[in-house]
């Protein structure tokens, strides 16, 4: 721990520093929050069934607890930067330390719920890429999280020594904040796709799952004001309590859609600075994340069915070695165009999300409809399960007639819809990055858009049923984003070709 | 927003065929396939004759469609340690040059895996007790992408150990993190 190691930001013996004094407030309360549902539960529950239940002391004790858990962390966690490493030590009993060395930082994530941003902290994230492991600061003040941020970033971004970094402690300020480049801010206007993303349905699931549990305990729900208030409600013609039941939950979804969209979204800034791009977004939670540039490999647009009809899409990035999956939403749903314009900006080469794409052929259109038909017999055979096992009478075999009746022309429809969206190109302009771009549609459509240097491989797969028709699988294997990207059905000839022109040289021991 | 003019046919690359790789693994890998196959499909033979017996027993004679099923499960279970070892011996190849690794393999499903040296991540060989009666090894070549590892199965043991040396010195002299 020599002291030439300290950390310009604080003249400390060692660069060695606390967690920011405010913790002390933070984490009593974060800690009370967790302990407060089940200690009043406990504590109330015990108390109104019997009358010796939990001492009333015990409650003081309790908050005792929990404000010696908050300021434990504070006074066991330290955390410096080196000139080579960002060290953090942690733990009471056993000591850990963990390091990042600061070439390999890759991201600096600061989030700060609203109790953070009552107290200005800030949690700050930082990870290597090397792991799925982040070493987390959880929480420094929100200006020292960013002076952090500006530090590891500058220093990552190499072996070029910064101006600001010769001179060793006189880096007090830290690089000025280079000027950054704003990509994209919130439109209110975007508000109108909330209600066509489906993402949040699986919340409003959870959030009903939630209802359901406590449903049993609610006193009038039970057998006879059930049947009752059914016998009521049929009363009415049953076309209108159904109606009824539409509107308001159509209502329900909008506004949770929208309340959803304005908490996430809230005050959305993506800009472009230092090497990374810089997402930042929030009402009571803000999160502000960064991806660096050198490691994006590519965007994918997904434009999902409901959002496609009324001209909205997603716009995320393929980065390698961000957290787990690599896969960074980088807009909330918006326009079209706004996705294709700040994913152009993000590959610096333009028309790559408009590029137009080569069809794979009839054989490959051929399979589309085969693939959705034997889906819609598939549901038709189903369909004559609760016929055979459950002896409906007033359904009988018509149930399976129509749902195979309805499902074919559905399916045909589907098919076609995802043929016509299904392709591939290689745009390569010269003097600039070539990219593969590859589109396909299944219930949404996605255009993915990956560097074909960040290709590290190929697979063609063909199934017996491919083999027979000439076409195959093409996938391209990278370490960015999901880990492929899958050029679905394509004749083999051309998949080969495509390889071989994506990356010149891998292929070139073997064709001919 | 205006985009550049669009050109009238998308780009698409000349189309190219794919010649098979060089090499073919150890004929010994025929026979390990053969009894790494048969010991589960004997398990399952065993386990279906069971159901049946104990079906007999219980509720009298079984149907003659349930007796059908079991017949053509009987002779799935035998056909497949037959057909599928010398198919995917014939299928199975690799090769391996100076810039890149090639593996063909698969039986009914069949998948053609090339990925450059230089991004290669380790090279790892494996040898399983059954293998090993076989003096066979399986060497897999792993990339920076969870769906690029390359394996070619079945081996001769000795070559298998060249091979990792082989590939250990050329991936070694690359540079860079892979990705």
């Amino acid at each position: 721990m020599s002291p030439d190691e300290g950390l310009p930001l604080d003249p400390d013996a060692g660069g060695w520093q606390r967690l920011d004094p405010r913790n002390l407030l933070l984490d009593p309360v974060k800690t009370l929050g967790q302990f407060l549902v089940p200690a009043l539960i406990a504590f109330v529950g015990l108390s109104s069934r019997r009358d010796d239940g939990m001492p009333s002391w015990m409650l003081p004790l309790l908050v005792l607890g929990a404000v010696a858990f908050g300021v434990l962390p504070w006074l066991t966690t330290s955390w410096r930067v080196t000139d080579t490493q960002f060290q953090k030590r942690s733990g009471l009993l056993s000591r850990t330390t963990s390091t990042a060395p600061l070439d390999r930082v890759r991201s600096v994530d600061l989030e700060s719920s609203l109790l953070h941003r009552v107290l200005g902290l800030a949690k700050v994230q930082i990870g290597t890429g090397v792991d799925d492991d982040r070493i987390t600061l959880d929480a420094i003040s929100q200006e020292r999280a960013g002076e952090l941020r500006a530090l590891l970033l500058a220093r990552r971004q190499g072996v070029a020594p910064l101006p600001e970094a010769v001179d060793g402690e006189s880096v007090v300020a830290v690089p000025p904040p280079a000027p950054e480049t704003p990509l994209a801010a919130i439109d209110w206007s975007w508000l109108r796709f909330a209600p066509f993303s489906l993402a949040r349905l699986v919340l409003l699931a959870g959030f009903v799952g939630l209802l359901a549990q406590f449903a049993d305990d609610l006193p009038f729900l039970d057998q006879e004001h059930l049947s009752s208030g059914w016998r009521w409600a049929t009363s009415f013609a049953i076309w209108l309590v159904v109606l009824i039941v539409l509107v308001v939950g159509l209502l329900g979804w909008v506004v949770v859609a929208v309340t959803g969209y304005v908490v996430q979204w809230w005050d959305m800034r993506l800009t472009r600075g230092q090497g990374s791009l810089h997402l930042t977004a929030g009402l009571f939670t803000t999160r502000s994340i960064s991806v660096e540039e050198t490691r994006v490999r590519g965007v994918e647009m997904r434009e999902p069915l409901l959002l496609r009809a009324v001209g909205g899409g997603e716009l995320s990035t393929l980065a390698t070695g961000v957290g787990s999956e690599g896969v960074t939403r980088i807009l909330p749903p918006c326009p079209r165009e706004v996705c294709v314009s700040v994913g152009d900006e993000v590959l610096a080469e333009p028309g790559r999300l408009t590029a137009p794409l080569a069809p794979h052929g009839p054989a490959a259109r051929r399979r589309s409809h085969v693939r959705e038909a034997r889906g819609a017999l598939v549901l038709a055979a189903l369909a004559v399960l609760p016929v055979v096992l459950a002896d409906v009478s007033w359904l009988g075999w018509w149930l399976p007639a129509l749902v195979l009746v309805a499902g074919l022309p559905v399916g045909a429809a589907i098919a076609e819809a995802s043929y016509r969206h299904l392709g591939h190109s290689l745009v390569a302009d010269p003097g600039t990055a070539s990219h593969l771009v590859v589109g396909h549609a299944e219930a949404a459509r996605v255009r993915t858009v990956l560097e074909a240097d960040g290709i590290i491989g190929w697979v063609v797969t063909e199934t017996w049923f491919q083999r027979r028709v000439g076409l195959a699988d093409l996938v391209a294997t990278t370490a960015a984003g999901a880990e492929k990207v899958v050029v679905r059905d394509v004749p083999r000839d051309r998949a080969i070709g495509l390889a071989d022109a994506a990356t010149p040289g891998v292929l070139s021991a073997w064709t001919t | 927003m205006t985009q550049a003019p669009a050109p009238a046919t998308p780009p698409s690359p000349t189309p190219a065929t794919l010649r098979e790789p060089a090499h073919q693994v150890s004929p010994r890998a025929v026979g390990f396939w053969r009894v790494a196959a048969l010991i589960p499909s004997v398990v399952l033979a065993l386990l279906l004759a069971a159901g049946y017996v104990a079906w007999w027993l219980s509720a009298g004679t079984p149907p003659w469609w349930a007796t059908a099923l079991g017949v053509l499960g009987l002779v799935a279970l035998a056909a497949y340690p037959v057909v599928m070892p010398p198919v995917r011996y014939r299928v199975h190849r690799w090769e391996v040059t100076d810039t890149a690794v090639h593996t063909r393999s698969g039986w009914v499903t069949i998948s053609s895996r090339i990925a450059p040296l230089s991004r290669v991540q380790t090279v790892d060989s494996r040898q399983g007790a059954l293998m090993r009666m076989f003096r066979l090894a399986s060497l897999t070549v792993t990339t920076a992408s969870a769906a690029g590892p390359i394996t070619i199965d079945c081996l001769d043991a000795e070559q298998a150990r060249e091979l990792v040396a082989t590939l250990t010195a050329i991936t070694g002299a690359s540079e860079g993190d892979a990705t």
